[in-house]
Order: structure tokens, then sequence, then C-alpha cells
């Protein structure tokens, strides 16, 4: 690694530390765009010197959860890990994040690097990595970004996946993917996993994929998800059977778990030890955000977040039976009142509070689902203040369902730590 | 076929797979819980070929899907070509959200190619300068409906030209890229207006009840439900005119 990049990097730190000085715990995309413009190679050049190699996780949803329990999986096998703690995905905010760990010669200290992209900005940034696994997680077209319709999202994934030099880790009930894999060709590796049919039957409107693969996956080529039930799920690797704990409730949370995994093996080859990978994974807390279990004025209330229509739908399919107590919130981030309005929401049978500033909106899907809502509240703080001020529910948790705006609005009501990217 | 009871209602959704990238196959079921608070049973049948068909049709839903799919959804739609035809031709409601309204006119002018449509309702898709992505207000035609303001979402890269008659003139917006949005053709009524255009305008949903109800000889009645669920559809509406500047109602 040439020291050619040392200046770049002090003015980057003198950039985080004026940024910090301005907002306290922010700024994190400033430093980033201080070195990309002054040494643009510093990006590339330090995530290809890790020994063992770079990670790459992207596609449409189930990056954050897949990467943090790869990361557990491999720490477990003793490797030093480098990763994007935080969801700073795009180019910037990596750089940021690179700044804060490495040493003025570039270098950063680890075996390897596994990090989480946004498909969009990883096809962008991903001609210059040379990555020695790409996990490939699922093709969802986000309504926000409708005009990028599914093939374009695939076309970006597979932009990606041509830069693997080692294996594409490629989810097998996914089509888009499916096909992705069958394109790759030797010396690169194939890695596929997949659920079983009844997995999927046990989910009437499918996992969520834009096209899902018309035939499952054989135990004989690759790794399977046999069960799920509640936070327990069941895998099958080489004719084993092992159980999964999940973070949190939901296929696609045990999808998540299968997929690192998956990419576990990929990266670590013959001193892969399953055993090992499903204790780690097990033991992960709960992703942020994403069906966290906070305790907050003495009460438990569980988080979930709604980050597109296909992930709305699915938190409302996988809520736990007889949840009495549940506030939705919906805020300026859903500009289209029309970006939620493809799930079906009848699942959730009463709503307490539907809040944000879109309360009027969401309350009226609901409504047209046939669901109770007993108050319409845009007042995301008294919301919560009554909420939580509530008696204990009899069955299931206090839940909080939000989208991400109204989940940043939630946390700093609460007091509660924040560690997301600021992007300002 | 579809067998509904002889007072209920049929809501036929259109290409409800292929044509509700913004949730406009729930305007099928906005309609049906309308009718339902107003005490008259309602059917929703998903049509995706003439096998699906019922033996009925009170009113239509059609709505609107991704480029990629435009031939693919025309073709699903010419076997059906006669039956929606028979339906405009007796009189039966019919809204048509973006693309389902697109194919159901002349053709669709895009970049370098051209989708021909299939010629049931008269005027053609052409390309704006830009994409339009933004509310819309449009206040509607007193003569024709009732004069009353819809507020709603439009996003689309295309306007519609040879419209004899709007849905409304625009006060916020782009819709068919001429100051007017929309085409109502006897039963028939065009718009850009997606995802909830019903249920945050229960008068333009109403207006397409009453004309079914009044074919067959059903009576909705007024339900306190039905009044509070308008009234958060009025703030909803206010909501998005206190930002554009416009008076609330």
């Amino acid at each position: 690694m040439p020291v050619r990049y040392a200046p770049a990097i002090l003015l980057g730190r003198v950039a985080r530390t004026l940024a910090r000085l301005r907002k306290p715990g922010g700024g994190s995309a400033v430093p980033g765009l201080v070195v990309n413009t002054i040494a643009p190679g510093f990006l590339a050049s330090t995530l290809n010197s890790f020994p063992q190699g770079l990670v790459i996780v992207t596609g449409s949803s189930g990056k954050s959860t897949t990467t943090k329990m790869l990361v557990a999986a491999l720490r477990a096998h003793g490797a030093s890990v480098f990763t994007n703690q935080s969801t700073a995905n795009i180019s910037q905010g990596l750089t940021s994040a690179l700044l804060e760990h490495a040493g003025l010669s570039g270098r950063i200290a680890g075996d390897i690097a596994v990090l989480e992209m946004d498909e969009g900005h990883g096809a962008l940034i991903s001609g210059s990595l040379e990555p020695r696994v790409v996990v490939l997680t699922n093709v969802m077209v986000d309504q926000i970004d409708r005009f990028h319709d599914s093939d374009m999202v695939a076309a970006m994934l597979s932009k990606i996946a041509r830069r693997a030099t080692g294996t594409v880790v490629v989810n097998a009930d996914d089509l888009h993917l499916a096909r992705l894999g069958e394109n790759i060709a030797p010396p690169v590796a194939v890695a596929r996993y997949g659920v079983t049919a009844e997995v999927l039957d046990a989910n009437p409107r499918g996992l969520g994929y834009t096209l899902t693969a018309p035939t499952r996956l054989a135990a004989s080529d690759g790794m399977l998800l046999t069960g799920v039930d509640g936070r327990d799920a069941t895998v099958s690797v080489d004719g084993a059977t092992h159980a999964v704990r999940l973070p949190a409730r939901g296929t696609h949370y045990a999808v998540d778990a299968l997929t690192a995994l998956a990419a576990a093996r990929a990266t670590l080859g013959r001193s892969f030890d399953v055993a090992r990978a499903v204790t780690a994974i097990s033991g992960i807390p709960p992703v942020f955000g994403r069906g966290e279990v906070v305790t907050v004025r003495g009460t438990t209330v569980e988080f979930v977040l709604v980050q597109n229509p296909a992930s709305f739908q699915l938190n409302v399919d996988s809520l736990a039976p007889g949840t009495e107590q549940i506030l939705v919130a919906v805020g300026s981030d859903v500009r289209d009142p029309s970006y939620l309005w493809p799930a079906d929401t009848s699942g959730l049978g009463h709503v307490l509070i539907a809040s944000g500033s879109k309360a009027h909106d969401i309350g009226l899907q609901l409504m047209y689902d046939g669901v109770t809502v007993d108050r319409i509240e845009p007042d995301l703080g008294r919301a919560l203040d009554e909420f939580l001020a509530l008696p204990e529910p009899a069955t299931g948790v206090k839940t909080i369902i939000f989208s991400a705006d109204s989940m940043r609005r939630t946390r700093a009501h609460l007091g509660l730590a924040t560690n997301e990217a600021d992007p300002s | 076929m579809t067998l509904a009871p002889a007072d209920s209602l049929t809501i036929v959704s259109l290409l409800p797979r292929l044509l509700d990238t913004n949730g406009d196959a729930a305007n099928a079921r906005v309609l049906a819980q309308r009718a339902r608070w107003a005490g008259v049973d309602a059917v929703v049948v998903p049509v995706h070929t003439v096998t699906d068909l019922p033996d009925r049709a009170d009113i239509v839903v059609i709505g609107s899907g991704t480029d990629a799919d435009l031939v693919a959804a025309r073709d699903s739609l010419l076997p059906l070509a006669d039956t929606v035809s028979a339906w405009l031709a007796g009189g039966v409601p019919i809204l048509a959200v973006g693309t389902g309204w697109e194919l159901l006119g002349d053709g669709i002018d895009l970049a370098g190619s051209t989708v021909t449509g299939l010629g049931l309702v008269a005027g053609r898709a052409s390309v704006l300068p830009t994409r339009a992505t933004d509310d819309i207000v449009v206040t509607t035609d007193a003569g024709t409906t009732g004069g009353v303001r819809l507020i709603g979402f439009e996003n689309h890269a295309r306007g519609y030209t040879g419209v004899a008659q709007s849905l409304g003139r625009i006060q916020s917006g782009t819709g068919n890229g001429d100051g007017g949005e929309g085409v109502v053709a006897g039963s028939f009524i065009g718009t850009h207006l997606h995802g909830p255009v019903l249920a945050r305008n229960p008068h333009l949903a109403d207006r397409l009840l009453d004309a079914a109800c009044a074919a067959r000889g059903l009576v909705r009645v007024g339900s306190a439900h039905t009044a509070s669920v308008d009234d958060i559809a009025k703030a909803a509406r206010n909501q998005v005119a206190v930002r554009l500047g416009l008076s609330s109602e």
C-alpha cells in the first residue's frame, strides 16, 4: 500500500473532526467526500488490500442482517473482520468508515473485509474492486425506485457478481439470481441456497422476490432452509439438520441466516465449521430497527422497520398472532401514498394509533383493509407517549411498525442511540 | 365463472397481477368496502383471462403497470376486448388508471416505437417533456363530475392527447400535459391519479357506485363508519392542499 494516501487521510480526519464539532455523532459522509475528491483511488486500494480478501453482500433486501450474521460467523472462526457497521453503504460513507480505521499507510488491520453495498452504488464503485466472494440476497423492486425495474436491478447485481474472483453466493429461489448463477463460469464457483417446498408453502404470498424460481433447490445442490417456527429455524447442510435462533420472527430472517451460512462457507472454505457458524449466528442481537426488541420507560417494545412494500407485507404476515397493541407510524419519507398501498394490511386486525406525518394516508389504507384503527394522531411524540403509557398488553408485546423517517423520530423522542450514517 | 348473489355488486379488477404497480388494483377493494359499509353486498373478481370473466360486471377497474410489461399487458387484454367493448356500450362504469387507460386507447408512443392499444377509448399516450412525479390537484367539471377537487399523486412519463372531455382542469401538477387531466367518455373515466385515488377521493368512488347501484336498483345508505373514514380522507387531502398553498376544504 503506497504512502501517497497519507495527506488525503489526514485531511479526511480533519474533516471528520470538523463535521463532529458541527454536529455531534453526525457528518459521517463529509470526510469521505474529501478523501474521494483528492485521492480517488483510496477506497478501492484499501478494500483490495485485505489478506483474505473482500466479501460484498448486496441485493434488494436483507443485506444488513445477512452482513451482521456473516461477520459473527467469521469472527467465531477467529478471523479479524473489518465491516461497515452502520448503513454507510454509499461510497462517501464507506470511505469515511474506512478512515476511522486506516493508518496513514492506508492499510486497515484485519484479515478480511465484509461490506454491505446498495445494489446501485455497488455497481458504480465495483468496477475497481476485486471481491473474493459476492453474496446476492434477492431482487425486489422498491416502489420508491420504480423507474428501476427488476431487470435493471438484476443487471446491476450481475455487474457486481462479475467482479468476483472466488465464489458467487446466490439465492436459488430468486429466479433473477438463479439465472445469474447459471452464467457464472469457472474458475469462479457458485454456492446456492434455498428454501424447501414446505417453507415456501407456508408463505402463501411468497417471499417477496420479483420472480420466484419454479423449482426448489435439491439438498445435494446447496444449503436449505427446512423449517421456520417463530424465532426458530432449521437448516440442512450436507445432509445434517441444525437449529438456528433468529434475531426476530419471520421467514425472511431465516433466509438471511441461511445466506450468511452459505457465505461463511464460501469465505472460509475448508476451515468452515457449521456448528460454530450456527452458534454465532444464533447469538447475534436483533438488527437495528428491524424486529429490534427494546426496553423503554419500563416496558418492552418491538420495533419493526418497513423499508418497502414487500417488507411491509412480510412484516405484517410475520407479526406474532394475538399482538394486541400496535402503533403504525409513516413519515415524510413516504412521499407517494401509493408506496405502501399494494400491501394487504388486514392481518394487523386492530391498530391502536396511526401516526407520523402520513398518519391519515396510512390510516385510510388500514381502514379499507378492514383493520380497526382507534385513533389517528399525526404528532408522533404524543402518539408514542400515550402508546407507551398504556397498561401492558395481555398478549404479545407493544409493537411499533414504522417507516425509516418515523424510526429516526421515534428513537430521538425516546432518547435511544442511533448508529445510522448521517448523509447530510 | 363467478356467480355473485343476485343482490350484490360484481366489481371486476382487470389484470391485477400485471397492472398493480401502485396498488391500483386496490381500487376494487375500496369500491367493495364502501358498498358493504353502505349495506350493499359486493364481490371483487380478478380477471386475467376470459375464463375468469364473471357473468355480469357492475363496475370495472384497471390499473397501471411498468413499461416493461406494456406489450404483455396489451396482449392479455386483447382476448378481453369484445367484453370491455360491450361493457362500455352497456354503460358499465369503468375506472382506468395510467397504463391501463393508455392500453384501452389508440396507442402508446414510446421513444422510438409504438405500442398499439385496443382502440376502445379515443386518444393516445405520448411522451411528456419531463416525467411527472408529484402531487396532483384537479378541479372536476361541474356539469359532468360535480365540480369537486380531486387530490392524488401522479408518476408518469407520458401525457394523453385527443381527449374530447377531460375529468377536470389541473390546479397543480401535469396530468394530460395540456392543462387538463384524465378523460370522461360516457361511463368511462381515465386518470393519472394512481394508488389510493378512490380512498383519497371518496366522491369519485361514490360516483362509480351511484351509477352501478342505479343500474341495479340497489340503494346505498349512509353510515357513521363511512363518514369517519371520509373525514380521514379529507384530512389527507387538506394536508396536501395546504402544503401546495391551496385552500382547505
